[in-house]
């Protein structure tokens, strides 16, 4: 630290007309390392504490992702139409995710800000950066309540690049729900069994209802044995339509983990909708490395002449395999994460994937490489 | 300050040693003259009952003894930027006899956290590491970073057991309810 004080000064000293100004960042300087040993003692202090202490009120917490990516698509261009990663042969950024959270006695909020591609294409709203900003309020250990704009409780995949194993995301992801602003309440009858229920803005993916607050939605967690956990989920609505969705995870070694993903969406009207199950095995091979599959069929509903709604992936009537083969390479909040996908439509006539040539196939490929810190 | 830091640190991992089963613990035993047994089978029983409520106690199987289970968190990071890397669980045992008592804390068992989709640090369920294998899971540098907190952890157990042995004062009072007659004036 002397050193660098020295060579700054013999700087300085070398430009006389710069002397005062040496002065005054020596002086700032030397400001600066006293406030960071004041920090540094507080927060040794305060960790010693943290680490005592059975009952404590959280003190503010920051946490949060950054991720960046390489695409390539086998044709040269870009086919496979699901959420986040869309650039072809392009280094691109996903998204910086900030979130602060905090739990005085029994009430807490979450604040989670998202800036990138990936925030602009999972938030319904141009311009805004919300993830999460909810307040909760627990009134005993097993009845709380939450208020305000929440990642959907549906599906096996989220937003955040942290909270998944494969980079690309899955036809049910992007399909589903993002999510939810409501008010909802969850009770837990046992360790093993606990119920939400909530009513939610007519549409997804909404900060603001474009009518009312009609949307059900309710979410049974049981845990059948230990390390295996189940989700069944509802969501419906005069606007936003019905999905029931399973979401479940069984982490059946410390080494294999296998996860699953199942649900069904109707509109209100016209009878369009999806439905789809997708399979999530995991092998830890080390501690730096674990392999990941994620099969998935997806299926988009004929629907009606009238109807509006076309689900993202094969065109109405027809159906996908997605066969998509994960590494997470671990190194402290670092994860590295090569991964292939092949993606295969069960008719020529449903799919919108074209090869290099520009030709109509039936199916689509790329690589990715993403880099994930998480903090 | 910071050598000094690092020192302080690094004596906390060296409070834990290998019981007969090679599994780490934290063990002592502190004579306390003039105490019989009961007595100070009730300020341990007090103490585990007001100083860690949440923690499991159940009876021994001879008087005196008692044993649970409790957890607690590991972090990393400084200030704001603070992260829950995972909970501890752990299995502690207390012995009363006359005139002195013991104390361990073993099985300490890591679970990861992670952050959810609505933020919050949740157990990783199913991953289970023992501290005595952790290295095979994870980082050295980590692994050297839960065991200087979780023998930070076992010594504030252990303060506070002391704390609440040696002062009677601890023990709960009997609350006389301050009456005022306004009878006689």
């Amino acid at each position: 630290m002397q050193d660098v004080a020295n060579q700054l000064k013999h700087h300085f000293l070398k430009q006389p007309y710069n002397f005062l100004t040496y002065n005054y960042l020596f002086n700032m300087k030397k400001k600066f390392l006293l406030l960071l040993l004041a920090a540094s003692t507080y927060s040794i202090a305060s960790k010693a504490q943290d680490t005592v202490k059975t009952t404590a009120d959280a003190p503010l917490v920051l946490y949060g992702s950054v991720d960046t990516y390489y695409k390539d698509d086998f044709s040269g261009h870009g086919n496979i139409p699901t959420s986040f990663a869309s650039d072809n042969n392009s280094v691109s950024i996903g998204m910086i995710d900030l979130g602060l959270k905090k739990t005085v006695g029994n009430a807490s909020f979450v604040g989670e800000l998202s800036f990138g591609p990936r925030n602009d294409q999972s938030v319904p709203t141009s311009g805004y950066h919300i993830q999460n900003l909810y307040v909760n309020y627990a009134f005993s250990p097993k009845f709380s309540a939450t208020a305000g704009y929440m990642s959907t409780f549906i599906g096996y995949e989220v937003i955040s690049p942290t909270g998944n194993f494969n980079y690309s995301t899955s036809y049910l992801f992007t399909n589903g729900p993002f999510q939810n602003a409501g008010l909802k309440f969850t009770y837990a009858f046992s360790d093993k069994v606990s119920l939400m229920a909530g009513i939610f803005n007519d549409e997804w993916n909404v900060y603001t209802s474009q009518h009312d607050v009609s949307t059900f939605g309710a979410q049974l967690t049981i845990t059948p044995v230990k390390n295996w956990t189940a989700y069944l989920n509802v969501a419906t609505g005069p606007s936003s339509g019905t999905e029931f969705d399973l979401t479940t995870a069984y982490q059946i070694t410390s080494a294999f983990k296998l996860g699953l993903n199942a649900a069904t969406y109707s509109t209100t009207h016209y009878s369009a909708g999806f439905s789809g199950v997708a399979l999530y095995p995991q092998l830890a091979v080390s501690k730096v490395v674990t392999l990941g599959l994620r099969e998935e069929y997806f299926k988009s509903d004929n629907g009606t002449a009238a109807s509006t709604y076309v689900p993202v992936g094969p065109l109405p009537g027809g159906s996908v395999l997605a066969s998509t083969l994960t590494a997470n390479i671990k190194t402290g909040p670092l994860t590295l994460i090569p991964e292939v996908r092949l993606d295969g439509i069960n008719k020529q006539q449903y799919s919108s994937f074209t090869n290099s040539s520009g030709d109509p196939t039936k199916s689509a490929s790329q690589f990715v490489l993403a880099v994930v810190y998480g903090f | 300050m910071c050598v000094l830091f690092a020192k302080v640190a690094s004596a906390q991992k060296d409070l834990l040693a290998f019981n007969e089963q090679n599994k780490y613990m934290y063990y002592q035993v502190v004579s306390q003259p003039g105490v019989i047994t009961d007595t100070l089978k009730d300020r341990a029983l007090y103490f585990l009952e007001k100083a860690y409520p949440k923690n499991t106690v159940k009876k021994g199987e001879t008087s005196g003894n008692f044993t649970g289970t409790g957890k607690f968190l590991i972090v990393s990071g400084l200030a704001v930027a603070k992260h829950i890397e995972g909970e501890v669980n752990y299995t502690y045992y207390i012995e009363c006899k006359d005139q002195k008592y013991r104390y361990w804390l073993t099985d300490f068992v890591f679970t990861p956290y992670k952050v959810d989709r609505y933020g919050n640090s949740v157990p990783q369920v199913g991953i289970d590491i023992p501290l005595e294998s952790a290295t095979t899971k994870l980082d050295k540098k980590q692994v050297d970073s839960y065991l200087d907190q979780i023998g930070t952890y076992s010594k504030a157990f252990g303060d506070k057991l002391r704390y609440y042995i040696l002062k009677p004062a601890a023990l709960p009072k009997e609350t006389k309810k301050k009456v005022i007659s306004t009878k006689d004036w």
